[in-house]
């Protein structure tokens, strides 16, 4: 059942993916990405990785993609059909020669190296949000710094973009 | 490792019998599709009760009666419009685009439904409850503003594009402030999940987070709804469809069940938000006991579900009453509210509870 259901999210992860970058109008690739974000938590919840599923919804559906798409009104035309997304035949055998290679070489190396990720997911314990906000921010065996230091990082940025996009008083009473 | 029903506390008598009668896997199927159903139903019958409400209100406010018509004091009004709507034709605007343009009225229903689901309405009233359901809340609802975006944008229309970015930016900005009430709330009570946040209120009247706090609360209870209120694109807020300006925004070019579906969307998600916030600071389902043992035992009797709706809809009220009675703001007045005002004072409300936890003076 539950290999079923992962054939399932991870066929349409895979199809949406694909639209998502192939679909001539970016509008409609904005959408495909939703979906295959959507999937892609739901292969979460099945791994039982509550907080990376939340956290995949929050920040992706919820953030970047609306971001995207603010950008995409934005911008003059770039919704609509371009030439820029009408690539040459060549470069379409081209690319699905790559990926036919990818896809072929990682089967070819797992069947020879047999991996040992799935005894380790086996082992691995669901991790709960508690644990995770405590690994965060617990001093001994945790990540406080790389935490705080992130903190910082954001503050720059934060104070950057007021900088640029503050008015200069001064010229604009001339 | 935790069980599906561990998981999903479909723990009330019907759940009970369900599982009693049929053998483990289907009475879970049967339990989550008794539970889909019942949101179902809970949406539509509150699409028509709010919007009843919404005209009564809004005619009580203006001194006159509302609709009166069909059905005693215009009950059945809500039913004829929805009818009215259902048979209405679907037009579609020339150069628009289609699966867009269809897509887009689903979005905000959605998100309410999804956000409902991990809702407590009362102890054992809940579909889900993840441990991290603010975090949930704050994402699906991101399914709303994708919705109007998208709209705007299929309609071919500038009124509706111009709509659509008012309402995008709002959106996004005002979230951020609902986002750090919500990161207060959590602090406070030591736990994600809505269930818990509940659960952590147990007590008295005093014991809500908007009394426990002290003064803290009440601020934060102000700030929310202000910043839900824009967040649900409401008057004051309403600049995304102001009428007087944009003809409808986003929502221009829809008719018949399209313009329903962002109608009850956007009704439905009024009630989410009254969910949160009676959720976040009004005890939930818990009734107002006052430590009075003559009146505690009667408030008691009353079973939490119906607390849970008796605030919900005070909190709609109190919506509505903005509505009537507020003007319009304008675009740079919202913005200078939410990035000028709001932001800096959550910050301040944010640092302030923290130390209260801190010295343990919260609870």
């Amino acid at each position: 059942m539950s290999d079923f259901i992962f054939y399932l999210i991870a066929g349409i992860m895979v199809i949406l993916s694909m639209l998502a970058v192939s679909l001539p109008n970016l509008l409609h690739g904005a959408v495909a990405l939703v979906g295959s974000f959507f999937a892609t938590a739901a292969l979460y919840i099945m791994l039982q990785m509550e907080f990376l599923a939340l956290a995949q919804i929050a920040l992706y559906v919820g953030g970047i993609v609306i971001f995207m798409l603010i950008i995409i009104l934005l911008t003059n035309d770039l919704g609509v059909d371009n030439s820029l997304s009408r690539v040459s035949l060549s470069r379409q055998v081209g690319k699905s020669a790559i990926i036919v290679g990818l896809v072929l070489s990682l089967f070819l190396f797992f069947k020879y190296n047999p991996s040992q990720l799935l005894t380790a997911t086996h082992r691995a314990a669901p991790v709960s949000i508690d644990q995770i906000g405590i690994r965060l921010l617990s001093t001994t065996n945790g990540f406080i710094v790389p935490f705080e230091v992130i903190s910082l990082l954001l503050l720059a940025s934060l104070i950057g973009a007021v900088v640029l996009s503050r008015r200069d008083t001064k010229k604009e009473e001339k | 490792m935790m069980s599906s029903v561990e998981f999903y506390p479909v723990n009330n008598p019907i759940g009970d019998l369900v599982r009693s009668i049929f053998p483990e896997p289907v009475a879970v199927l049967i339990n989550g599709l008794l539970a889909l159903l019942s949101l179902m139903a809970l949406v539509g019958s509150l699409g028509a009760v709010l919007i009843y409400l919404e005209r009564k209100v809004s005619a009580h406010f203006q001194l006159r009666l509302g609709p009166m018509r069909v059905g005693p004091h215009g009950l059945l009004q809500a039913v004829a419009d929805g009818i009215k709507a259902i048979f209405k034709e679907v037009l579609k605007p020339e150069g628009a685009d289609t699966f867009i343009f269809f897509l887009a009225p689903l979005l905000p229903v959605s998100a309410a439904f999804l956000v409902l689901a991990v809702i407590p309405f009362d102890h054992h009233l809940q579909v889900a409850d993840p441990a991290g359901g603010v975090l949930y809340v704050l994402g699906v609802s991101g399914l709303s503003v994708l919705g109007i975006l998208l709209a705007g944008w299929a309609s071919n229309n500038k009124y509706s594009l111009l709509g659509a970015m008012r309402s995008g930016a709002q959106m996004v900005s005002f979230e951020i402030s609902i986002a750090l009430l919500m990161l207060l709330i959590v602090m406070v009570s030591g736990t994600a999940s809505l269930r818990g946040i509940v659960l952590s209120q147990q007590g008295t009247l005093f014991d809500w987070w908007i009394f426990k706090l002290p003064f803290l609360g009440i601020f934060a209870f102000v700030m929310y709804l202000i910043a839900s209120t824009a967040e649900l694109n409401r008057t004051p807020f309403d600049i995304s469809e102001a009428e007087s300006e944009l003809t409808g925004g986003f929502a221009t070019e829809y008719s018949g069940i399209g313009f329903a579906m962002f109608f009850l969307g956007e009704f439905v998600n009024m009630f989410v938000s009254a969910c949160l916030v009676t959720t976040f600071f009004l005890g939930g389902f818990f009734p107002p006991l006052l430590g009075v043992p003559v009146i505690d035992p009667i408030l008691s009797l009353i079973p939490g579900f119906l607390w849970f709706f008796i605030k919900a809809f005070a909190i709609i009220f109190i919506y509505m009453w903005f509505r009537w009675t507020f003007p319009r703001v304008r675009v740079d007045q919202l913005m200078y509210l939410e990035w000028r005002i709001m932001l800096p004072a959550n910050l301040l409300l944010l640092l302030l509870s923290g130390l209260f936890v801190a010295q343990g003076w919260a609870g």
